[in-house]
Order: structure tokens, then C-alpha cells, then sequence
């Protein structure tokens, strides 16, 4: 019974997620099956949560069920007869086949660690129990819950991206399962391997370069085993993966200057802030990269619409909390000048914590160092608004971030640094393996003649439109 | 061939992967142990409450006989927790049971000390519906309740008639 409830569950997640791809890409972009897994499930989980709460003001229970469903299966309808192109297959190399399995066993692996594992402190407190006390209430969240202060220390603040995905599983498994719930967080994965790989392929118009970066993704102890890993239940790995979704598409629409890709940027810029709270500052970042590739790219004024779903999304969500009088964090200072003033004194000790998280090779391994050597090579490269954009992704979200705890509320700032620090660089990791490919495939802009591989998933073959094999096909 | 195999690309192959190696290599051993801690468990529908509470209490299945003594109460009135201020285990039990509690309303009380006597005596016994004490000390006053392992106890207070 709870296979085929899972099964229902994740059938309509990524039939309204291939539904929105499809008319976002409108067939003038060829994915790869991979891409257009990580897409589906991204917009899936987004689009179904989206619609659980905006419905949930005038339906619950089975109605509400019902017309999230039905959206989901016509979105699935449309997906199905607007057929996102899949790029045309060639015969791979051994060393490719052989990558493509070591991914295969990491993705089991990650499947198999989140079943092991018991869901993580923040994954139950912060995030399950809404899903929980969704379920309980017919699917919506009793508005009690916002005020009540016994159960401030859920942060009934934070944004419903997870928890909702976790309540569509609940509503088609027909009770709340703790132990169900943790299969959204290996998808999430699965979707960040195949989204990195994807991109990887593209920046390098090499295969076996990505899928070597996201084999080595799982080599990354902080996503792999550490606490707040991708399979622990916690939001941050699902936000990173939505921002390596931003990211990466906004390097290729730089590449190419593909339209396609800019939607798909919107698309996931859009759903930042309602995955995490911290979703907003990195909702910042990437609009500011967008807002640099708008002007460098020349793109028409009606492109800064692309801002426009997130904006709505974020003033949205904050009415809500407005009018269900939520219960604010008090993890943090009033954010003004003169706290910032006063609290100056905090920048040295919190740069070096960062410098010691960096250096901790039981979380990180040689990760941070690794990308320092990427950000190197970068260097020469600063005229190309790509790399600029990538390199602002990776690190102006590290800067904001630290910024953060100089109001920092806790009696010991360095506690609270201390424990959520490593989170929140995860979330720029997959980014920063992007950068890592940018340097190691170097690209030779000197002898064009290299890069013109046909058949290969570049963002080259974006430019092209329609090209004449999918004409033909 | 010259410019396939300069001195530079070389050196630019060693060093990536040489990166790529010792990453792996570092990673292997925290990865295995990390992946190696715990056995595959039977998964059910209260799956990491149960750890939870096994793990502060030593309880085995306590969620579900929580929950259920939480659904004999009336609906009306909060549950007051005690936790114990400082004392990390006292307040990780202290937010399991609100969660648990639900959708009763609850009240989380922090204390300095091992006993809440003074706290309680300022609460009205006709406006709560239960106590639960976490790594406290129940007084000697109130009627024994619930025990639940080591570190738990739920005191149901009796509506007077």
C-alpha cells in the first residue's frame, strides 16, 4: 500500500514538473534525459507545493487532494504532447559507461543512508512536523500553529517547499510517515548529480568530465555522511541544488544567450526563497548575477520579468506570516546600522571560523581547496560575464552569510556559527563544482576547432533552436 | 602534438588530478564509517521519534503510547514541559513531545535548576491538562504519573469534578 502511495506520489510530482518544463522549453531546446529528470522533479516539487498551499485557502482533505492532482496530470498531459527534445544519443566511451555506474552506486548509496539514518533534528523540528500538522489538519496548516509559541522552535516562519512535498506524499500514502517522507531527500540528489553532471557537460563539452564531477560530488563528507546531509531531511541540499539549477542555466544563457535557459533560470530563481529561508539571500545573488547578464547580454527590458514569480513568492509568503501573526526567529539582532556598528568586533573571529570550516577535512575533505584553486584559474577569465556570474554565485553568498552572524542573537555567536556554518556552504557547493569545471576543462578559446563536437550535450546545440534532426524526428 | 602535449597541459592534468585523487582518498574513510555506523532498521511511521526517544529514555516504541495518551486529553487546555535549562537532552525530549502533543497546545518551560517547584506552584492546576517533566524531578506534591524510560514523565492533571 505505501509503494503504490509513493508511487501516486511521485507520478503526479513529476508529471506537473514535466509539464512546466515542457512549456517552458517549448521545444526549442534539447535536454538530456538527466535534465529533464532533475527539471521535472525541481519544478514538481515546487509547482506541487506551491498549489497544496494556495489551494489549501479554499479547499482540504480529499478536495484538495483532488485538484492538485488533477493539475498535476493535466500538466503531465500537456508535458506529453509538447515532447521536450531529447538529445540524440551516441555510442559511449568505456571510461564514460563506467563513471555512469560509479554514479549509480553513489545514488544508491545516498538511497540507502537516508533509510539508515533517522530523519535529522532540523529535518523533524524545522520541517516534517508542518507536514505533519498539515496532514493532521486535512492537508492545511492549522493557523494556530503560527502563533503558537510552545512551538517557536519550529520556526513556523520558514517557507513550505519541503514540508508540502513531504504532505503530498503523506496525502497519498494516507497517513504521516516519518520513514516515507526521507525518500524526497536522496530524489534531491539524484536530481543535484544529474543537474551537475548535466551542467558539467555543457561548460565543458565533455562527458566523462561530467559525470566525473558528480561522482565526485558524493566524495563531499558534508553532503555525503555529515550531519545536515542531503539524506538527513534538512532544506539546505535541496536549496543547493535549486541554485546550481539557477546558476547553471544562467551561465549558459551567457554562452548562448538562450531564451530557453533564461526561463528555466526564472523558474528556479523563483522557487529560492520557498524552499529556505536563506533561499532569499541566495535569491538575491542570483538575481543580481541575472541583472549583470541582462545588461552585459543586451537583453530586452521585458527580461527583468524574470525577477518578477520570485518577488511574488516572497511578498506572498511574508503576508501570510503577517496575517497568521507568526511567530518571528530570534535567532537574529535587528538588522540595522548601528547593531552592525557594534557588533564590527565579531568580523575577525568569524572570518577565521570560516577559514577553520574550510580547513576541516573531516567535513569538507579538499573540497575548499580545491575550488581556491579553481577560483584561480578563474581569474584570467573575468572579462567573460559567465565566469564573473559563477564566481559571484559561489562566493558573494559565503560573504552574506558570514555577514549574518555579526547579528548573530546567541549568547556565543561562535556557537551559532559553529553549528549551522557547514548548512549554509552547502549550499554554493554544486556551484562551486561548476567552477572547478570551468578550470579543468580550460576551455580553448584560442583553437575553436576542439570545441565543435557534434552530437555532444553543449550549450552550443541550444543556439540552434529546432535543429534538423529533431525536424526530422 | 606540441601544443597537444605542452609542458603546461601536463602539468595542468597532474594537478587536477592529483586534486581529484587526494580528494577521494581523504574522503573514503569518513564516507565508509559514516555509511557503516548503523544497520538497515525496520522503518515505520514514527520511525525517528522512536530513535528519539529510545535514545533519551531508552524506550523502545514510546511515540506511539505517547500519542496516545495525549489523545485521552481534553483538547481544551495546554500541556505544560519542563525542560531543563542548558541540558541539551532535556530540551531535545522537551521538543519531541510538543511535537508529538500535537494538536494539543503546548507550553515549554525552561528552568535553571533539577526541580520545578516554584514554576508549578504558579500554575493554575485548573488550566493545564497535563505536566510533562524531562530529566526533571517531579515534587513530592504532585501524584506520580507516566514514566517513560529514564527522563520522562507525563502527569495527567484530573479535571476536578
Amino acid at each position: 500500500m505505501n509503494a503504490l502511495g509513493l508511487f501516486g506520489a511521485f507520478g503526479t510530482l513529476f508529471a506537473a514538473g514535466y509539464g512546466l518544463l515542457a512549456l517552458l522549453v517549448r521545444r526549442s531546446l534539447q535536454l538530456s534525459l538527466a535534465e529533464q529528470i532533475a527539471f521535472s522533479w525541481l519544478f514538481g516539487t515546487g509547482a506541487v507545493s506551491l498549489l497544496l498551499w494556495v489551494f489549501g485557502f479554499f479547499a482540504n482533505g480529499l478536495l484538495l487532494q483532488g485538484l492538485v492532482s488533477v493539475v498535476c496530470i493535466s500538466l503531465g498531459m500537456v508535458g506529453w504532447k509538447l515532447k521536450t527534445p531529447s538529445q540524440i544519443r551516441r555510442k559511449p566511451r568505456w571510461f564514460e559507461v563506467v563513471l555512469t555506474a560509479v554514479i549509480t552506486i553513489e545514488i544508491a548509496i545516498v538511497f540507502y543512508l537516508s533509510f539508515v539514518h533517522t530523519l535529522g533534528w532540523d529535518g523533524l523540528l524545522n520541517w516534517e512536523i508542518k507536514a505533519r500538522y498539515a496532514f493532521a489538519n486535512g492537508g492545511v496548516l492549522p493557523a494556530a500553529y503560527f502563533s503558537d509559541s510552545g512551538r517557536a522552535f519550529s520556526h513556523p516562519e520558514y517557507p513550505l517547499a519541503i514540508p508540502f512535498t513531504e504532505l503530498w506524499l503523506y496525502l497519498w500514502l494516507g497517513e504521516s510517515n516519518q520513514f516515507c517522507a526521507k525518500t524526497i531527500f536522496p530524489t534531491f540528489y539524484l536530481a543535484g548529480t544529474f543537474l551537475l553532471a548535466a551542467f558539467a557537460v555543457r561548460l565543458s563539452r565533455r562527458t566523462w568530465l561530467g559525470l566525473l564531477m558528480a561522482a565526485l560530488l558524493f566524495f563531499v563528507p558534508q553532503i555525503t555522511v555529515e550531519a545536515g546531509c542531503a539524506s538527513a531531511g534538512y532544506a539546505d541540499f535541496p536549496l543547493s541544488v535549486f541554485y546550481l539549477a539557477a546558476a547553471g542555466c544562467l551561465y549558459c544563457v551567457v554562452e548562448q544567450g538562450n531564451d530557453v535557459f533564461f526561463r528555466l533560470y526564472a523558474a528556479c530563481l523563483a522557487l529560492l526563497p520557498w524552499v529556505k529561508r536563506d533561499g532569499l539571500i541566495l535569491w538575491i545573488v542570483a538575481a543580481a548575477c541575472g541583472v549583470l547578464v541582462i545588461l552585459r547580454a543586451r537583453k530586452p527590458p521585458l527580461s527583468s520579468l524574470a525577477f518578477l514569480p520570485g518577488i511574488v513568492i516572497i511578498c506572498a509568503w511574508r503576508l501570510y506570516l503577517n496575517a497568521t501573526h507568526a511567530l518571528q526567529a530570534a535567532d537574529f539582532l535587528p538588522f540595522n546600522p548601528e547593531t552592525f556598528r557594534t557588533h564590527l568586533n565579531r568580523a575577525l573571529p568569524l572570518l577565521s571560523a570560516l577559514v577553520a570550516e574550510f580547513y576541516s577535512l573531516p567535513t569538507w575533505s579538499l573540497f575548499w581547496f580545491t575550488v581556491a584553486v579553481a577560483f584561480l584559474y578563474s581569474l584570467p577569465r573575468m572579462r567573460d560575464p559567465g565566469v564573473v556570474a559563477l564566481v559571484v554565485a559561489l562566493i558573494a553568498p559565503i560573504v552574506l552569510y558570514l555577514s549574518l552572524y555579526l547579528f548573530s542573537s546567541w549568547p556565543n555567536y561562535l556557537d551559532h556559527v559553529g553549528l549551522s556554518i557547514s548548512r549554509l556552504l552547502m549550499q554554493v557547493v554544486p556551484v562551486g563544482f561548476l567552477l572547478i569545471v570551468l578550470a579543468v576543462s580550460r576551455r580553448p578559446e584560442k583553437h575553436p576547432q576542439q570545441v565543435e563536437m557534434p552530437n555532444r550535450a553543449t550549450c552550443a546545440m541550444a543556439r540552434s533552436e529546432r535543429t534538423a534532426v529533431v525536424e526530422l524526428a | 602534438m606540441t601544443s597537444r602535449w605542452s609542458y603546461g597541459r601536463i602539468a595542468h592534468l597532474l594537478l587536477w588530478c592529483g586534486l581529484a585523487v587526494a580528494l577521494v582518498t581523504v574522503s573514503i574513510p569518513k564516507i565508509y564509517s559514516g555509511a557503516t555506523e548503523y544497520p538497515l532498521r525496520p522503518g515505520g511511521a514514527l520511525h525517528t521519534t522512536d530513535s528519539y526517544l529510545k535514545f533519551a529514555t531508552g524506550t523502545e516504541g514510546a511515540s506511539k503510547n505517547l500519542i496516545s495518551m495525549f489523545e485521552s486529553m481534553p483538547m481544551s487546555k495546554p500541556i505544560v514541559i519542563f525542560i531543563h535549562k542548558g541540558d541539551a537532552f532535556s530540551s531535545g525530549l522537551g521538543m519531541t513531545t510538543a511535537y508529538l502533543a500535537s494538536p494539543h497546545p503546548v507550553r515549554l518551560c525552561e528552568i535553571d535548576g533539577t526541580h520545578p517547584d516554584n514554576e508549578l506552584s504558579l500554575i493554575n492546576p485548573d488550566k493545564v491538562v497535563a505536566v510533562v517533566f524531562c530529566r526533571l524531578t517531579r515534587p513530592a506534591w504532585l501524584p506520580p504519573g507516566k514514566v517513560f524510560g529514564s527522563g520522562l514523565e507525563i502527569v495527567s492533571i484530573r479535571e476536578k469534578r
